[in-house]
């Protein structure tokens, strides 16, 4: 139990810490939000209207007290789920704009993310298990290959290729301008068509680091003395290596898994810039380059906590699937 | 094993059936609508962030769509480029005296929920804009004193001061019917979601974030000039590398974009259809910091005007699209009557370096033994000059003015920081030397005030509101005031042009070239956009155009 509950006293300790970073960090980067806003409205070549920043910088409205009355107001806040209101968005709500995003991200991100997992996983244990026959060769090989090849170059490819000389997908959004989201046979196949090349790019590079990692560790499992012991006593190999060897190996990818799957709440910049997908990830990426500081803290806080609790549940995860992990902390 | 690959393939090949299966488009036919109208005419953006929500609220505008500029009217609207004022909810408008204006509006207007449209709604609307100063973008409030609605065509406007210099600002605003946003509880934070109501030729017909679409208001006031049944404006990419494909295909009857060799990637795409149009907008300047030696000289500045070679600017950095800037401040041709007539070549400097050479020896700054050109204190002159490294283009620019400057025997340090840094070293007058942009609008008093004005300059190291330069003139703020006191045009014309003197003679700034309004359109469809050959309006001036567009084959007007 001790184990638990010092593991629980660190993730509070490491969710204060990031909101606390979370309130500091935007207050720490010059520039005024409503000089930002005008500018880009005025676009690079016109002049700045001083009686619109003036109008921009009232309806933002500044903030009340010192920094750390706004520190007390920022946490209330924080506990009651009121992130405000978003400046690039205004007068919509941060939590407005989020409830948007989120689905498009955990549906699309999620769902490869998962996929990435398993077939990593698989492959990688594959590969460990005829390790140095051509199937190992190729998975590995080929995987790596892929890894070293430049995400967005990828994902460029599959837009030139199957949406602009092809045609056969949508070549950006996540749904067409001709159906509203909703629960319509005509939007839910209309996203689905739009989802299909991002999720082909993420699914062409997501497993790899799973393959590497699973099959390193697996090699690595297989050598040790219980798996040789094994193999002296005659064991059938398949067994050797799913009980053996895959159990042990797959340890610290649940690890790396969990966290990649509270991460997926910061959607994946790359990916969503440029499909031009609505999620979490282009939101972000919006809200740092426009200086929309509500949105943006808002956004790093939902990722640090996913990760957090993520973790969290990964180390309570790993006690209970390695017993080893939980009486060396005890000890 | 087996099975998993086994699975993989079968689900790709199961989404690739799915989504083909799925990807029979329905085009609609584009033809001509009812009545010698056009169906529909595909619109580029329309604002509101990369993940737009329902916002027609016409003050917010940040995160306002552009719905609202056909939804909602004024009481004159400008042709922002030959900067003419023309009736439009006010058909018209007299100075009783230098502090009072009177406004007789349209009879026959009405709301698109059928009320009808009074002087009231016109009162309403600017005593909220006094009461919410955020909603004030435009700052007309700084002016105005009361506002009144005498009768129900009649709008009284009074000044704290003689009020023409801001007659552009305040005819300008975008009327609100009183009905609907005096029940609104506080009209800053109010989206304005659900129909919106307004005077204008178009309605919301539909909205998702990826397209807006605008339906004609068959009761509008001057409907039988509206030839067009539907908007369908577009989410874009910001102009990115699928919007500019979009474009090239026809896929836009108009755009606002920047594209990269315009002729070859548009107009040659369909040499009959594809048009496009850049008029100038601001003047991008060469700002020195006055406090600084030598720039406090003025005729250290008069010697720099012909040193930059605007035509190669033009050409290699702005791909020709723009026009070298007047000395005087003003838009050339577009605002060339409040030019005086004794001007040179509208005002625009050719490239002399020769010249540039001898006035500044003459001025007391001598190249040395070692070619470098020294200051007064027999030093040579070694100094920054900084453009944001993300505006590629004004980096191009760079590179040009820093070798003409180099030319010349100057040391220049080319920078290139953060937009956000160099705007904030701008604003408190931590540099030497960079770029800023003034001007382009049709208020005169604004485009000198704001640049050179010294009640908008502030100590080094305190924020400027707009005087980055930090010209600070008795004789040019007497002008500025003479100007927005000024009651009549041609009050305003001798202020402007005496100011245009200061700009040539005293060399505050050294615009180089005018920024470009973008606009690109098709004429497959519908003709009448403003162009080159017949500028009736900016490219901005939506009311004004779908006014004026008619369907393709019919004659004009």
């Amino acid at each position: 139990m001790a184990y638990f509950a010092r593991r629980f006293v660190f993730f509070l300790g490491t969710l204060w810490a990031a909101v606390t970073l979370n309130f500091l960090i935007p207050r720490l980067q010059p520039g005024d939000p409503a000089e930002a806003i005008v500018s880009r409205l005025a676009g690079q070549s016109e002049s700045v209207d001083p009686a619109q920043v003036q109008a921009v910088r009232i309806m933002l409205g500044a903030p009340d007290g010192n920094l750390f009355e706004q520190y007390l107001q920022y946490l209330g806040a924080v506990l009651h789920g009121d992130f405000g209101v978003s400046y690039t968005y205004f007068p919509y709500s941060v939590t407005h704009m989020i409830g948007q995003a989120l689905p498009w991200t955990v549906i699309l991100v999620g769902v490869t993310q998962i996929i990435s997992f398993i077939v990593g996983t698989l492959l990688g244990t594959w590969a460990a298990y005829r390790r140095n026959s051509r199937v190992d060769s190729v998975i590995t090989l080929g995987s790596t290959f892929l890894g070293t090849l430049p995400f967005f170059w990828l994902a460029l490819l599959l837009i030139y290729v199957f949406a602009i000389t092809l045609r056969w997908f949508p070549e950006r959004g996540g749904y067409g301008g001709g159906s509203s989201p909703g629960w319509s046979w005509i939007f839910i196949s209309d996203a689905f068509q739009h989802s299909v090349l991002p999720a082909v790019a993420l699914l062409i590079t997501g497993p790899i680091g799973w393959i590497i990692g699973m099959r390193n560790n697996m090699v690595q499992s297989l050598g040790e003395d219980h798996a040789r012991l094994a193999v002296a006593r005659g064991l059938p190999r398949r067994r050797i290596a799913l009980t053996y060897g895959a159990r042990i190996a797959i340890l610290p990818n649940v690890t790396g898994f969990a966290i990649a799957l509270g991460s997926v709440l910061g959607g994946t910049v790359l990916v969503e810039t440029v499909f031009n997908y609505p999620g979490m990830g282009r939101l972000l990426l919006e809200s740092v380059s426009s200086r929309d500081y509500p949105l943006m803290q808002a956004i790093f806080l939902f990722t640090t906590v996913g990760v957090l609790v993520a973790n969290f549940l990964a180390d309570l995860l790993y006690g209970f699937l390695d017993p080893r992990v939980r009486k060396a902390e005890t000890a | 094993m087996k099975r998993s690959r086994l699975a993989r393939i079968a689900a790709v090949a199961a989404a690739v059936a799915l989504a083909a299966s799925g990807c029979t488009g329905t085009e609609q036919k584009s033809g001509p609508g009812t009545d010698g109208r056009i169906a529909y005419l595909d619109y580029g953006d329309f604002g509101g962030g990369s993940n737009p929500q329902a916002n027609y609220n016409p003050y917010l505008d940040a995160s306002r769509l552009g719905a609202t500029e056909y939804v909602f009217e004024q009481l004159i609207t400008y042709d922002n480029y030959g900067c003419q004022a023309k009736p439009w909810l006010a058909t018209e408008w007299t100075w009783t005296d230098p502090q009072t204006l009177v406004w007789k509006l349209r009879q026959g207007v009405k709301w698109n929920d059928g009320k009808p449209f009074s002087a009231d709604d016109v009162a309403f609307t600017y005593d909220m804009l006094k009461q919410h100063k955020a909603l004030d973008t435009k700052g007309i409030w700084r002016y105005l004193s009361a506002v009144e609605a005498t009768d129900p065509q009649t709008v009284t406007m009074r000044f704290a001061q003689p009020g023409a210099a801001a007659f552009t600002l305040f005819g300008e605003i975008k009327i609100v019917p009183k009905h609907v946003w005096s029940a609104v509880g506080d009209p800053v934070t109010f989206p304005n979601p659900e129909k919106p109501v307004g005077t204008g030729p178009f309605t919301v017909k539909a909205f998702n974030p990826q397209q807006l679409t605008l339906g004609r208001n068959a009761d509008y006031w001057q409907a039988d000039k509206v030839k067009v049944d539907e908007l369908r404006f577009h989410k874009a990419d910001g102009g990115g590398q699928i919007d500019q494909l979009k474009l090239s295909r026809g896929e836009y009857d108009t755009n606002a974009m920047f594209v990269p060799d315009i002729k070859k990637a548009y107009v040659d795409r369909d040499p009959e259809n594809n048009k496009y149009w850049f008029p100038s907008g601001g003047s991008i300047s060469v700002y020195m910091n006055l406090t600084k030696a030598p720039f406090n000289d003025t005729a250290f500045r008069k010697a720099l005007v012909p040193a930059f070679n605007r035509q190669e600017i033009v050409d290699k950095a702005q791909l020709g699209y723009v026009k070298p800037a007047s000395q005087t401040g003003l838009v050339v041709p577009g605002q060339a009557e409040w030019l005086p007539k004794d001007i040179p070549s509208q005002g625009v400097a050719g490239y002399d370096a020769a010249r540039a050479d001898a006035d500044l020896t003459a001025a007391g700054y001598p190249k040395n033994g070692a070619g470098k050109r020294v200051g007064k204190d027999g030093k040579p002159i070694a100094f920054s000059f900084r453009v944001p490294g993300a505006w590629t283009d004004w980096v191009q620019a760079q590179r040009i003015i820093v070798a003409n400057l180099t030319s010349l025997g100057f040391t220049v340090r080319a920078e290139t920081p953060t937009p956000e840094a160099y705007e904030n070293d701008r604003a408190i007058g931590n540099y030497d030397m960079l770029l800023g942009v003034h001007g382009g609008s049709c208020n005169m008093f604004r485009n000198f005030q704001e640049p050179l004005a010294s009640d908008q300059s502030a100590p080094i190291g305190k924020k400027a509101v707009s005087n980055f330069v930090r010209w600070t003139d008795p004789r040019t703020d007497q002008l500025i005031d003479t100007l927005r006191t000024a009651t009549d045009e041609a009050g305003q014309k001798a202020a402007v042009a005496d100011l245009t003197r200061v700009m040539t003679e005293q060399v505050p700034v050294i615009p180089l070239w005018y920024g470009a309004k973008w606009f690109q359109y098709r004429t497959a469809k519908a003709t009448g956009w403003p162009s080159e050959e017949n500028p009736y309006a900016a490219p901005s001036d939506n009311l004004l155009i779908i006014t004026n567009l008619r369907p393709t084959g019919t004659n004009a007007k």
